[in-house]
C-alpha cells in the first residue's frame, strides 16, 4: 500500500513535470489536464482560506493563469510541481484576503479575519478524494492519523488562517512553548509520511 | 558560517513557509538564501512538500464548470491579442444548437458533436485567414476556439471506454423539456444535454445537482439563452461511480449557483 502510494505520487510528479513542460510550449490541453487534476484540490483550499466561493474561483483562475503565463518560474530543485502549485495557491489566496480586508477597512473602518473552518471540517477528512490522487491521498490521511487533533488544528490555523504562534497561544490559552513544540512535532509527522521520505535524496 | 548561525537560519525556515516572518527577518532570510545555503534550501523544499499535504485533507470539490471555460477563453484571448489590448471574453459554458426533435439514440449526440466540430474547425480556418485583424472578429474567433475545446471535451467523454448515461425527465406534467447526462466514472467528466428548457431570466442560472446519500451536491451551472434550444454543457461531477449516485436533478438558481437547491426542481432522473 505504502509502496503503491509512493509509486503513484512519483508517477504523478513525473506527469506534472511533463505537463508543465508542455504548458511552456503553449499546449492548452496540458493545462486543462493539470486543471482537471488539481482544481478540485485547490478550489476547496481557496474556499477554506477565503471563505467565499466567488473568491475561491478567482484564486483558482489566477493560479492556472499564472501557470500558463509564468510557468517558467517553477524551479524543480525547490520541490515538486504540486508543492509549487500549493505554495502559489496559498499566496494568491492571501493576496485576495489582503485586498478584501483593505476594501472592508475602507468601507467599515475595520478589517476582517479569514473565515474559520466550517464546523463540519473535521468530518470532511476521509470523504471524497480526487480520483487521480486517490491512493496517495488515502495514504496521506492514514499517515496523518498519528497527528493529534491539537497538532492538526494548530497546523491548519497557522497554514490556512495565517495565525502566528503567539496568537494561537493567546487564543487557545496554551503556553507558547507548548504551541511551538506541538507545531514542530506536527510538521515532523507531515515530513515522515512515506511518500515524503521517498522524495528525500 | 558558524554552526549556531546556521542553526538560527534553519529555525527561520518554518515561519518563512508559514509566512510569519516580519519584513526585516524575511528580507534577511531571503538574503541568506541568495548566498546559496544548500541546507536551508533543502529544508525549505521539504517543508513546502510537507505543508502541501494539508490541502489533501480537505474535502475535494470541483469548481463550477464555467470556470474551466472562462480560463480557456482567457488563454485564447491572451494568445491571439497583443498584451495591451486584452479584452474580457464572454463565458462560454454551453454550446447551443437550433431546437431539436427529441432524439432517441446516443449516436445522434455523437454525430452532432462530430459534425459540429468539423463545421467549427472549417469556420475557424476561414475566419483566421479572412478576418483576423478586427477586435470583434478576434473575439468571435476566441468564442469559436472555446467551443471547439468544448466539443473536443465532449468527444473525449463519449469516446471513453466506460460511459454511464441517465435520462432526466421533466417534473412538470405536459412539459416538453428533458435531458440526459453522459459521464465517465473514472474522470468524473460529464456531458449534460438539455432540450426545451425555457431560457432563464438574466439573474438566474440553471444548476445541475448530483444526489448522494439523500443530499444534493452541486455539479455545475449552465445557461439556456434561447427558447426551445438543445444545450450541451461539460461538467465535472463530485463523484463518478454509478453506485454512489442516487440521481441527478436540475433547478433554477440565482446566477453563480447555490449550495443547495432553492428553486423548483425542473428535471430529475434516478439511477435506482
Amino acid at each position: 500500500m505504502q509502496q503503491n502510494a509512493l509509486a503513484q505520487r512519483q508517477q504523478c510528479d513525473r506527469e506534472d513535470a511533463d505537463l508543465l513542460r508542455r504548458i511552456l510550449r503553449a499546449d492548452q490541453r496540458a493545462l486543462t489536464t493539470l486543471y482537471d487534476r488539481y482544481a478540485p484540490v485547490f478550489f476547496p483550499f481557496g474556499l477554506r482560506m477565503t471563505g467565499s466561493h466567488e473568491v475561491a474561483e478567482e484564486v483558482v483562475h489566477d493560479l492556472f493563469l499564472h501557470v500558463w503565463e509564468k510557468g517558467n518560474s517553477y524551479a524543480p530543485q525547490n520541490g515538486s510541481v504540486y508543492a509549487w502549485l500549493t505554495a502559489l495557491c496559498r499566496m494568491k489566496a492571501l493576496e485576495k484576503m489582503r485586498t478584501t480586508n483593505q476594501k472592508k477597512k475602507g468601507n467599515n473602518g475595520e478589517g476582517s479575519q479569514p473565515r474559520g473552518a466550517p464546523e463540519s471540517e473535521e468530518k470532511q477528512v476521509g470523504q471524497e478524494t480526487v480520483l487521480t490522487l486517490k491512493g496517495y491521498t488515502e495514504e496521506v490521511r492514514n499517515s496523518l492519523k498519528s497527528l493529534s487533533k491539537l497538532e492538526l488544528r494548530l497546523l491548519e490555523l497557522s497554514y490556512y488562517e495565517g495565525q502566528s504562534q503567539s496568537d494561537l497561544a493567546r487564543m487557545l490559552r496554551i503556553p507558547l512553548g507548548t504551541i511551538k513544540a506541538k507545531m514542530r512535532r506536527g510538521i515532523q509527522k507531515l515530513r515522515q509520511t512515506p511518500a515524503q521520505e521517498g522524495k528525500r535524496p | 558560517m558558524k554552526t549556531e548561525e546556521r542553526h538560527a537560519q534553519l529555525e527561520l525556515c518554518i515561519p518563512y513557509v508559514f509566512g510569519r516572518l516580519n519584513p526585516g527577518n524575511r528580507k534577511q532570510f531571503e538574503a541568506h538564501l541568495q548566498t546559496g545555503c544548500e541546507q536551508c534550501k533543502r529544508e525549505l523544499a521539504e517543508l513546502y512538500e510537507a505543508t502541501a499535504l494539508l490541502p489533501l485533507l480537505l474535502k475535494q470539490e470541483a469548481p463550477p464548470s464555467g470556470l474551466r471555460q472562462r480560463l480557456l477563453s482567457r488563454l485564447s484571448s491572451k494568445r491571439s491579442e497583443p498584451p495591451r489590448g486584452t479584452k474580457p471574453t464572454p463565458q462560454r459554458d454551453v454550446v447551443e444548437t437550433p431546437a431539436a426533435q427529441k432524439p432517441s439514440h446516443s449516436w445522434y449526440l455523437y454525430a452532432s458533436v462530430v459534425m459540429g466540430t468539423l463545421i467549427i474547425i472549417g469556420l475557424l480556418f476561414f475566419l483566421n485567414d479572412q478576418l483576423r485583424t478586427t477586435g470583434e472578429l478576434e473575439k468571435k474567433l476566441n468564442d469559436l476556439q472555446a467551443q471547439v475545446q468544448q466539443q473536443q471535451d465532449i468527444l473525449g467523454i463519449l469516446q471513453a471506454q466506460r460511459v454511464e448515461m441517465l435520462q432526466l425527465a421533466s417534473v412538470e406534467a405536459g412539459s416538453e423539456a428533458f435531458g440526459r447526462i453522459f459521464w465517465e466514472p473514472e474522470k468524473r467528466h460529464a456531458v449534460l444535454q438539455i432540450v426545451n428548457l425555457p431560457a432563464q431570466p438574466i439573474d438566474k442560472q440553471y444548476q445541475l445537482w448530483l444526489m448522494k446519500d439523500k443530499k444534493y451536491l452541486r455539479a455545475g451551472e449552465f445557461d439556456v439563452n434561447k427558447e426551445k434550444s438543445n444545450v450541451f454543457a461539460v461538467m465535472t461531477l463530485p463523484v463518478g461511480e454509478r453506485q454512489e449516485i442516487e440521481g441527478f436533478a436540475v433547478s433554477l438558481e440565482p446566477r453563480g449557483g447555490s449550495t443547495e437547491p432553492s428553486g423548483v426542481i425542473q428535471l430529475r432522473g434516478a439511477t435506482k
